[in-house]
């Protein structure tokens, strides 16, 4: 019992940012029956379903060099071959206000768990089409 | 007289080209900051973060890049991590270390 605890505080540990920056992660040993116990990890999406989901996505991030016009004019982020993770991150970052684009956080509160994992999957894919340098 | 006018453009032509090279974006000193500062989490050339939440930076727009690093430091955008480094970096350090990462090869590209 006490191994097990001692076992579920190093993955609590490994899996902690913080710890990550310090150290380069070490692959997860295969077949822990403990992994199944660390906390939920993010939905996989479905990357075909995120294609049906990105409409009101592409009328900017599917435009090469689109720029946004308010509250500031700077070019919309290239999101094709991104980690889906960090997807993820940003729309629920959105939808919770921490990050403040009016648009993006009136779309990101649309979106369930699910959706935004649909969507990053969908853009993770190795990008399909214009590589814009 | 024509002579001496045309010298005139071509000096006042050359002050403008040099003044804007001047303000144009140092890559050197951007890759230096980026070995300091951001290449332990993100990678030398920002296409190979260490966590898969953290964004791959290479070949991205540079004005999002110093979008993103001016909110991280004004806190307008709230990540604990990103804002000290950021606050660690000047307007010159941000218009530097976004523009050694927009031109490193990506392969990040916008989708249709």
């Amino acid at each position: 019992m006490k191994r097990f605890v001692v076992f579920a505080a190093m993955l609590g540990a490994a899996l902690s940012p913080q710890f990550a920056v310090a150290q380069t992660p070490a692959p997860v040993p295969a077949a822990q029956p403990a992994a199944t116990m660390a906390p939920a990890a993010a939905p996989a999406g479905n990357p075909l379903k995120g294609s049906q989901k990105v409409a009101m996505c592409q009328g900017c991030h599917g435009i090469v060099g689109w720029r946004t016009a308010f509250p500031e004019v700077y070019r919309v982020p290239k999101l094709g071959g991104q980690n889906a993770a960090y997807v993820v991150a940003a729309l629920k970052e959105y939808k919770t206000g921490n990050r403040g684009h009016p648009t993006m956080r009136a779309i990101a509160a649309s979106l369930s768990d699910a959706d935004m994992a649909d969507i990053a999957a969908y853009y993770s894919q190795a990008p399909l089409t214009t590589a814009s340098k | 007289m024509t002579m001496t006018k045309r010298m005139l453009f071509t000096l006042a032509a050359l002050a403008v080209f040099v003044a804007g090279n001047a303000a144009a974006a140092d890559l050197e000193a951007g890759k230096k900051k980026v070995q300091e500062v951001c290449a332990a989490c993100h990678g030398i050339d920002g296409a190979a973060p260490i966590m898969p939440e953290y964004p791959k930076l290479s070949g991205q727009y540079p004005d999002y890049l110093q979008k993103a690093l001016r909110d991280y430091k004004s806190g307008a955008r709230k990540n604990p991590i990103m804002a000290g480094f950021a606050q660690g970096l000047t307007d010159k350090d941000i218009e530097n270390v976004a523009a050694y990462f927009s031109t490193q090869p990506s392969v990040l590209a916008t989708m249709h």
